[in-house]
């Protein structure tokens, strides 16, 4: 099955960082929010957002996962 | 792969060095952690059929929500760590739907049915505590930055099943007559088997990797005094008899029969009276794996080729 990787980042209360959790397999946008509200049920969530790891654009590093989810991307 | 030799990120990581990916790791350290990746994400995923097939004895609507909040807890901790397998470099398709049954690296313990709501019950309190025993560990010690971060999470969800398995032990043991009896029952070859969970003893065990690369902490036998110094007590405050006690002149817990030893799968039976057996029948036991090790792996991949063909249509 086709899948994409996308970051799931979350804040906990108002006023806290959004801060990364985890990641989750998807085909699309749609079954990873799903995917992601289902797997890192852990808080009671302020907010929680997913990230294509594609779109997620190193700055300084130039190793790294998502330098290698880059890399793959412009095969 | 990282500029570094073995030797030298073994020293790095032991004076407090993080590692973050693939690119700081020697391929030595991507080895050790691989297998230990392996252990987890594969206890974590075939506790779920194990707990699923047991939570149609639960007796509320309440506990059939509570046992799936369970199951839906370990089958997300699975998934957690068969992606951290494939950051660096393993893949998720292959290992959970690739492999044969006796191919997973889960323990004995998940290949035994659980036939009643008490062995749910045990087996969440026992089991369930051997894995924070065990991932508390890596959490505090791991050198992998990546593993830590996940196990905020595991780490809370695994102490409300702890809770859950200990509160219903608490329960059952106190009403007395069939109820108490079915727990000591479960209790008499679950205490046993995750002792063995623990591994080799310390004396035993060859070369690891895992402390070398601060993988984790504490060694097998410090994991097993952890994991009793909790369940003992228990057990007794339940009137439970659980076949270990503290030795106030070691200063430790000590079993009180041979170990390890022979156990029958069928009858649930461990042979305390035929006397201590080698590890290695102890391997060989494991090895050949136990009666629903098939049904098991089975019920999770079931899916998975009919959905593809149907999709790939």
């Amino acid at each position: 099955m086709n899948e994409f990787v996308y970051d799931v980042f979350t804040r906990k209360e108002r006023g806290d960082r959004l801060q990364h959790v985890g990641y989750v397999d998807a085909f699309d946008d749609e079954t990873a929010k799903i995917y992601a509200w289902t797997t890192y049920s852990e808080e009671r969530w302020f907010e929680m957002c997913v990230v294509k790891r594609t779109n997620v654009l190193p700055v300084n590093r130039v190793d790294g996962l998502f330098v290698e989810a880059q890399k793959a991307a412009h095969v | 792969m990282s500029q570094f030799t073995d030797e030298e990120l073994m020293r790095k990581v032991q004076e407090g060095y993080m590692v973050e990916g693939p690119e700081d790791m020697t391929e030595g350290y991507r080895k050790a952690l691989r297998v230990q990746l392996t252990v987890q994400a594969d206890t974590e995923l075939m506790s779920a059929p194990s707990y699923w097939m047991a939570a149609r004895y639960a007796p509320s609507t309440n506990t059939q929500v509570s046992a799936h909040a369970i199951i839906q807890d370990e089958l997300a901790h699975a998934n957690i760590a068969y992606r951290l397998l494939e950051d660096i470099g393993e893949s998720k398709e292959h290992l959970v739907y690739g492999r044969q049954p006796h191919e997973f690296k889960h323990p004995y313990g998940f290949d035994q049915p659980l036939d009643n709501w008490a062995e749910l019950v045990v087996a969440t309190g026992f089991f369930d505590r051997a894995g924070i025993t065990l991932l508390t560990d890596v959490h505090e010690n791991t050198s992998y930055a990546p593993l830590k971060r996940a196990l905020v999470k595991i780490g809370m969800e695994e102490t409300f099943h702890l809770r859950h398995g200990e509160v219903w032990m608490r329960r059952l043991s106190k009403a007395g007559g069939e109820a108490r009896e079915l727990v000591q029952r479960a209790v008499d070859w679950m205490f046993p088997m995750t002792i063995e969970w623990f591994g080799l003893p310390d004396a035993m065990k060859r070369h690891s990797g895992q402390l070398d690369f601060k993988l984790k902490g504490l060694t097998n036998d410090q994991l097993r005094q952890v994991w009793m110094a909790s369940t003992v007590p228990l057990c007794e405050e339940l009137g439970l008899n659980a076949p270990a006690h503290w030795d106030n002149v070691k200063g430790e817990y000590v079993l009180d029969y041979p170990f390890p030893c022979q156990y029958d799968a069928v009858d649930k039976h461990w042979a305390f009276d035929e006397g201590e057996i080698s590890w290695d029948s102890v391997f060989e036991r494991w090895k050949g794996r136990g009666p629903m090790n098939e049904i098991y792996v089975e019920s999770v991949q079931r899916s998975r080729m009919d959905v593809e063909r149907w999709l790939a249509a």
